[in-house]
């Protein structure tokens, strides 16, 4: 179903299409394995026309703009495999700026010349975020960080977003990639980016305090994180679905176009109300909350629904191919992985149902 | 649910719950089989007084023009108090009809009473040689003079042996190709002389719909809606809102706390295999949510949820009937009973919704049928 949008948003969209024209997969997969695995003039570029500020306040030079405007972004970036990483940098450049003063590395975030990216996961199976392990000792002006994260998209990043348990309640820290006392170990993902554990051992840290609209700043952070992930994810089923309604519009076996046989008919509006689901929970869920006040059963329900259906949607994709589906020089494929990294970062489908029933009241 | 209220809708709110609950009496709360016309008509008149009945027709038919946010507000507070399912083929169907094809005397006639509550109206489209393929029914009307001569049969019609009104659709054509273009919509006054009505007993033990025999049954031509032939186009015309209005998330929302109630009374509530299939079912339910605000925000702004509509009738029925498995699944050794259960947490209706859910993905097209279409039209897939 169509959205409903204003001039300013179409205007936005517009030049997200325009933006991944120049992405998709062929430069998805020029950018495996490399390091960084993107292109920082890009970043830069996405800088400079105000995404990666597009949360932020106005008075903090930021565009001021709110969920609807990072959705309409961020499905974009799904559907161009967008390498650079658009939704981590913009959620910490709001995340920075949440407080009465902005954190000095705000403006380089913005612009695009530095990398923050969140650093929350601990175990990677629904972590309760605000239980974290890592701990945070030491006085205003001297705070330390030890402890370990887990599944870090820490390819070119500067500087991380990181979750601590201290004397009051859980609070958000920047802690820059430099510090003493930080320490990267970095796994292969299949996608192609790497995936990093950042160890902190007294890493110098500064505190980020919360939005005076939320109750606490991990909170507000790992809820914007999964709502940022999940728009993602729409725009990668966006685009599989698309590739393979062409596909089934070409391609004949038994003397008839397979786009007529009606199990594969029937299989592909299985996918098409999949992708209607995640849009309208998307966007309805963007038109209703507020940056720093996304309602936490509303983003665990979305990653949950996002990460499973993302997951059958691309799989499902390539059975509709058969072996070309199956082969690394189809483009398909990119889209399963890439679903299959943004589905387990932030607790995937299993984890999010189990932080679900505990919040949603379901026992109760 | 994602919404939250603004000042005045959350006074509209409080205004809906406290009146219903003062108003909705406890025999007609949670129960599962819509209950015969002597229950339930009184509570369709009470809301009717109300100025509740029609909330989405416009006011000058009477209804409430209401925003949509006060639908769905309404919706929201019907379901909370486990309100009955009311007959809905004057409210969704042929009223809207009416309104768009009808001529100013049919209006006049006809709308009124479906407001007021005191005509029940029955829809004849299925028939026993017709069902998916509804194109291909053979109920004849002959037009001789200022009348129709109906001959045939209309069978699964809900409601048809309470009913007083049925909108059909009759060949009025037989020649015509393609077989669409030989279809006129007819109202038959019910109390007609030719007609006979037979209730059939559902799988849930209810009479819930029953066949039609028309017999050389004499209709004016004055009951003609739109022009001769048109028929297929009218009764197509409006199937989006149709679809839509009947995928609201009342029911799945309703069939969530009976689960709920269940699942604590038997104690699989702790069984964690079992949450994660509840959480999963619950989460469809806001995800049926979205989909639904968001269809109706399209169709408040002009645009018509067209053909995408039958996205949220295949999303709803399912997701109906996900929820009464995991009824059936809560209820363990007791699935089977044939009364509602008392349990510690209340009284609880277990084979009985889930015998009702295996109609949705049956009735106002198929899930195959939804498929097809969504197929051809919207995904444009090759035939
Ligand atoms: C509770 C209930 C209330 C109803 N109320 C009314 C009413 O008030 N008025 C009215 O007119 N009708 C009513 N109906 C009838 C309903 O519209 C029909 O049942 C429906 O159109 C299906 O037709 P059928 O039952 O003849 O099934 P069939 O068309 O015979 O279908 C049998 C099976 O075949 C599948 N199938 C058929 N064609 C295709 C195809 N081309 N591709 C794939 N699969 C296909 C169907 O999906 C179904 O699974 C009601 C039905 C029910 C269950």
């Amino acid at each position: 179903m169509d959205l409903h949008l204003t001039s300013e948003q179409t205007l936005l969209r517009d030049s997200a299409v325009k933006f991944i024209q120049a992405a998709g997969p062929k430069v998805a997969r020029a950018f495996r394995e490399q390091d960084p695995s993107f292109a920082p003039e890009r970043l830069r570029w996405a800088g400079e026309v105000g995404w990666l500020g597009m949360l932020v306040p106005t008075s903090a030079d930021g565009l001021g703009l709110g969920l609807t405007e990072l959705a309409l972004l961020l499905e974009q970036a799904g559907r161009g495999l967008v390498c650079e990483p658009i939704g981590f940098a913009a959620i910490s450049a709001a995340a920075l700026a949440q407080g009465g003063t902005p954190h000095p590395v705000l403006e380089r975030v913005m612009t695009g010349r530095a990398l923050v990216v969140p650093a929350l996961e601990e175990s990677g199976y629904g972590d309760d975020p605000l239980s974290p392990r890592t701990q945070m000792v030491g006085e205003a002006g001297a705070l330390r960080l030890t402890g370990q994260k887990t599944f870090v998209c820490a390819d070119g990043a500067d500087g991380f977003l990181v979750s601590a348990s201290g004397p009051d309640e859980p609070a958000l820290y920047y802690v820059a990639r430099n510090a003493r006392g930080c320490s990267l170990t970095t796994t292969q993902t299949v996608e192609g980016r790497k995936l990093a554990t950042l160890g902190l051992a007294q890493a110098p840290a500064d505190l980020i305090p919360p939005h005076p609209s939320s109750r606490n700043a991990v909170e507000a952070l790992y809820n914007l994180a999964l709502m940022a992930l999940s728009c993602e994810l729409l725009g990668v089923m966006e685009r599989a679905q698309e590739i393979t309604l062409d596909y089934l519009r070409i391609r004949k076996q038994f003397g008839k176009l397979i786009g007529s046989f009606q199990a594969l008919q029937h299989q592909a509006v299985n996918i098409y109300v999949c992708v209607e689901a995640i849009r309208s929970l998307v966007f309805q869920i963007a038109a209703h909350n507020e940056v720093f006040d996304i309602d936490p059963a509303m983003a665990i329900a979305l990653k949950a629904k996002a990460s499973e259906d993302a997951l059958f949607v691309t799989e499902a994709c390539i059975q509709l191919h058969g072996a070309i589906g199956f082969t690394d020089e189809h483009d398909i494929g990119l889209y399963l992985k890439r679903a299959m990294l943004l589905s387990s970062l932030f607790g995937n489908a299993a984890a999010q149902r189990r932080r679900y029933v505990a919040l949603a009241n379901i026992t109760a | 649910m994602f919404r939250r209220d603004t000042t005045a809708e959350s006074h509209f709110r409080i205004e809906v719950r406290t009146w219903l609950e003062a108003n909705l009496p406890l025999a007609l709360r949670g129960r599962t089989a819509r209950p015969p016309p002597a229950e339930l008509m009184p509570w369709y008149q009470a809301l009717s007084r109300k100025g509740w009945i029609a909330p989405h027709w416009p006011k000058h038919y009477g209804g409430m023009g209401a925003t949509l946010n006060e639908q769905i507000i309404i919706t929201e507070e019907l379901a909370r108090i486990g309100a009955p399912q009311l007959p809905a083929q004057g409210l969704n169907h042929i009223g809207p009809i009416l309104m768009k094809f009808g001529t100013e005397a049919q209006k006049a006639q006809h709308l009124p009473p479906i407001i007021a509550g005191t005509v029940i109206w029955a829809q004849g489209y299925s028939e026993p040689g017709a069902g998916s393929d509804l194109a291909s029914l053979s109920t004849r009307a002959t037009l001789e003079g200022d009348h129709f001569i109906v001959r045939g049969q209309k069978i699964w019609t809900t409601w048809g042996h309470h009913s007083d009104w049925m909108f059909a659709l009759v060949r009025t054509d037989p020649q015509a190709q393609p077989r669409q273009a030989g279809i006129s919509f007819l109202l038959v006054d019910l109390r007609s002389p030719g007609i006979r009505i037979r209730p059939i007993k559902t799988i849930a033990g209810d009479d819930e719909f029953s066949e039609v025999f028309f017999d050389d049954v004499i209709v004016p031509t004055e009951n003609l809606v739109g022009k001769l032939n048109d028929g297929w186009c009218i009764a197509n015309a409006l199937l989006g809102h149709e679809r839509l209005a009947s995928s609201n998330p009342q029911f799945p929302l309703m069939a969530l706390e009976r689960i709920k109630t269940m699942a604590r009374a038997s104690g699989v509530i702790a069984d964690p295999a079992f949450q994660d299939r509840l959480a999963a079912a619950s989460i469809n339910v806001t995800a049926l949510s979205a989909l639904f605000s968001h269809a109706v925000e399209l169709t408040n702004n002009n645009q018509s949820p067209g053909p995408e509509s039958s996205v949220i009738k295949i999303f709803a029925s399912e997701l109906l009937q996900t929820l009464n498995e995991l009824l059936v699944q809560a209820a363990g050794g007791h699935a089977s009973t044939q009364n509602p259960i008392t349990t510690n947490f209340g009284v609880v209706d277990v084979a009985a919704p889930f015998l009702q859910s295996r109609r949705v993905t049956i009735y106002g097209g198929s899930s195959e049928i939804q498929r097809n279409v969504l197929a051809r039209r919207v995904l444009n897939l090759p035939s």
